[in-house]
């Protein structure tokens, strides 16, 4: 009865390793030239599992009847929400990546079946009630995002890329590792429940270790700044539709991760943690920040905004309350819509033989080529910045009321200071593309699905947005909520 | 909870101060002769005292070779079916205790590592030509 009862709150993850499994064998036996079909039946998968799951987190499941195998595995409403958005960008790495692959000759057959496994670790690892079960997702998400990287193999820039993420990506997992070893060998116990009964009392040095090291390994794994440092490299070398990936879907997946180990295992120390997390949060903010402001290439600029990103989630998480929770939950969302806007409008660069333009100075008098592109572009960097009337404003506005709810002040007005630095950079690319001398490189035609991702997501974060708000903040306060709940 | 052993944190001193002792002397292993080398001896380089060395004879072939990616691709095989053989052993001794539930989740992970090896088979990872 248990094991029946389990196994349907796993639903999702059984479907996706199912048809990660069944595309793996039409690949191997069909070629390459099944890729495409494959990426189309991936979507069709993980809209399933998107459909199974958005009921789940409307009725705001928490509590011990969203507990799997005793205690492992956690199906509440919170790791509905971020499946929901981690589906949300899977769906659209897979939709932008066929016809970039095709044109530089790596559309492979495994292309999709690597997004569906990453997706699982990520579902996975939003869902772990345990230290193992977090691991296994997060190896598993990271181990298909190193091949991820590398894709393109006749690109040394992505065989750097890949490397790169690969080293620095398992120091990252053996930090993580030996914090989870010392937490375990300090409380006697590896599930985030138990942890947190046990630290109740006090934390003792040896749990502190293991808590820091742990938020360290978690920080190389959501680029927060000091552990920032492979997230430029890494993002100009990878296969774009592989960046975008790799700046929406598992960023969701490790900030959700982040959460439940400092709110679940840790929510009863909660200044033991929080010290760390104020510190990554301004650190990412000004660093990711000043080091936009140089960059040459749109895709090192988007990592850097992705720094500057996660530093305002983090604010949201040193609240540690639940409406700081939820606050991260809506800022993921509209961060989703934003960086894959963004990227996607990067892919549509293209000069009159087809090849990708990356450079900021290609952006210039765009309007005059393509105002309807120049048009989204500009409402995603405004949206970045924060500039009212769309959604970004409101993303920022819920992080820094929880933060000022919660007490941190101080940390709300550094953060909002900061976050003018950053609007520079942003309206630097609106100036260039609307008031500079036009370059004439951008030339090529675009694919109609960029086009609909494109217009999606700029619906998505323009004023309209500001109509769902309030459902969506019901949504993401239900979800936030089933985090605290006792299980 | 002060008062479990396990928690005393000046009880582990010792491996600390171990720990700092033996990174102290590898970096002064490492440090200290190419701080003295430098300090003391003449440096002279010619051709002869840089050219490799290999008992008595000039070397005969570079000893950075490339080494062929087949041999990985059989490691790598080689150790995931090592370790499934490693983890039956404990799920057979404690098959009375997990029961069918325990047959089955074993199965599914048989079953998943056959598709993976049909796939490194269809790939042609398992042949050397």
């Amino acid at each position: 009865m248990e094991l029946q009862a389990s196994l349907s709150l796993i639903a999702p993850e059984i479907v996706l390793s199912l048809s990660a499994l069944a595309l793996l064998l039409i690949g191997a036996w069909g070629g390459d030239k099944t890729a495409r079909m494959n990426s189309i039946a991936a979507c069709i998968a993980i809209a399933f599992c998107f459909a199974i799951v958005a009921p789940r987190v409307c009725a705001g499941v928490g509590g011990p009847d969203a507990v799997a195998f005793f205690g492992q595995f956690k199906a509440d409403a919170f790791s509905g929400f971020a499946k929901l958005l981690i589906y949300a960008g899977s769906v659209a790495a897979l939709l932008i990546a066929p016809n970039y692959l095709e044109r530089v000759g790596a559309m492979r057959a495994e292309y999709p079946v690597l997004v569906i496994l990453a997706t699982l670790g990520m579902s996975i690892m939003v869902s772990a009630g345990d230290l193992l079960t977090l691991y296994i997702g997060l190896e598993l998400n990271s181990l298909a995002a190193y091949v991820l990287a590398a894709f393109v193999r006749s690109d040394s820039r992505s065989a750097e890329a890949g490397l790169k993420y690969f080293v620095l990506g398992a120091l990252a997992s053996g930090i993580l590792l030996f914090g989870m070893s010392l937490t375990y060998g300090f409380t006697g116990t590896t599930n985030f429940n138990a942890i947190s009964t046990v630290v109740a009392g006090g934390l003792s040095g040896g749990a502190m270790f293991g808590l820091i090291f742990m938020l360290v390994g978690l920080a190389f794994k959501i680029s927060a700044v000091p552990f920032h440092m492979w997230t430029p490299d890494v993002y100009e070398g990878a296969p774009t539709p592989v960046t975008a990936f790799f700046a929406s879907a598992p960023k969701v997946a490790a900030v959700a991760l982040l959460a439940r180990v400092a709110l679940e295992a840790f929510g009863t120390q909660v200044d033991a943690w929080r010290q760390v997390v104020v510190f990554a949060a301004l650190a990412s903010i000004i660093v990711g920040a000043l080091g936009a402001i140089g960059q040459k290439n749109i895709k090192r600029l988007l990592a850097y905004s992705s720094i500057n990103n996660v530093g305002f989630i983090l604010v949201g998480l040193a609240a540690g309350t639940a409406q700081g929770a939820a606050s991260m939950l809506l800022y993921l969302a509209v961060y989703v819509a934003m960086t894959v806007g963004s990227f996607v409008a990067l892919l549509m660069l293209k000069n009159e033989n087809g090849d990708q333009l990356e450079s900021i100075s290609d952006l210039s008098g765009l309007r005059s080529v393509s105002p309807v592109l120049a048009f989204c572009l500009m409402s995603m960097m405004f949206s970045l910045a924060g500039i009212p009337p769309f959604l970004g404003f409101w993303a920022k506005l819920v992080v820094f009321q929880a933060a000022v709810d919660a007490n941190l002040v101080v940390l709300a007005l550094l953060a909002i200071a900061a976050s003018v630095i950053g609007a520079f950079y942003y309206i630097k690319i609106v100036k260039v593309m609307f008031f500079d001398q036009p370059s004439g490189v951008v030339l090529g035609k675009s694919d109609g699905v960029h086009w609909a991702l494109l217009i999606i997501s700029t619906l998505v974060i323009s004023p309209l947005g500001y109509l769902a708000t309030s459902w969506f903040g019901d949504l993401a306060q239900r979800a936030a909520a089933t985090l605290f709940l006792l299980s | 909870m002060r008062v479990s052993p396990l928690v005393d944190l000046s009880q582990y001193l010792p491996i600390l101060i171990f720990l700092v002792i033996a990174a102290g002397l590898s970096a002064a292993f490492v440090f200290l002769p190419m701080g003295v080398a430098h300090l003391t001896g003449a440096h002279n380089p010619n051709a002869e005292k840089l050219s490799e060395y290999e008992c008595g004879f000039p070397a005969f072939e570079d000893p950075r070779s490339q080494f062929d990616v087949r041999f990985y691709l059989l490691a790598m095989l080689f150790i995931i079916f090592d370790l499934e053989a490693a983890f039956l052993f404990p799920w057979a001794v404690s098959l009375d205790l997990t029961g069918w539930p325990g047959w089955i989740t074993m199965m599914v992970f048989l079953f998943e590592l056959a598709i993976g090896l049909a796939y490194a088979w269809k790939k042609g990872a398992l042949e050397w030509e």
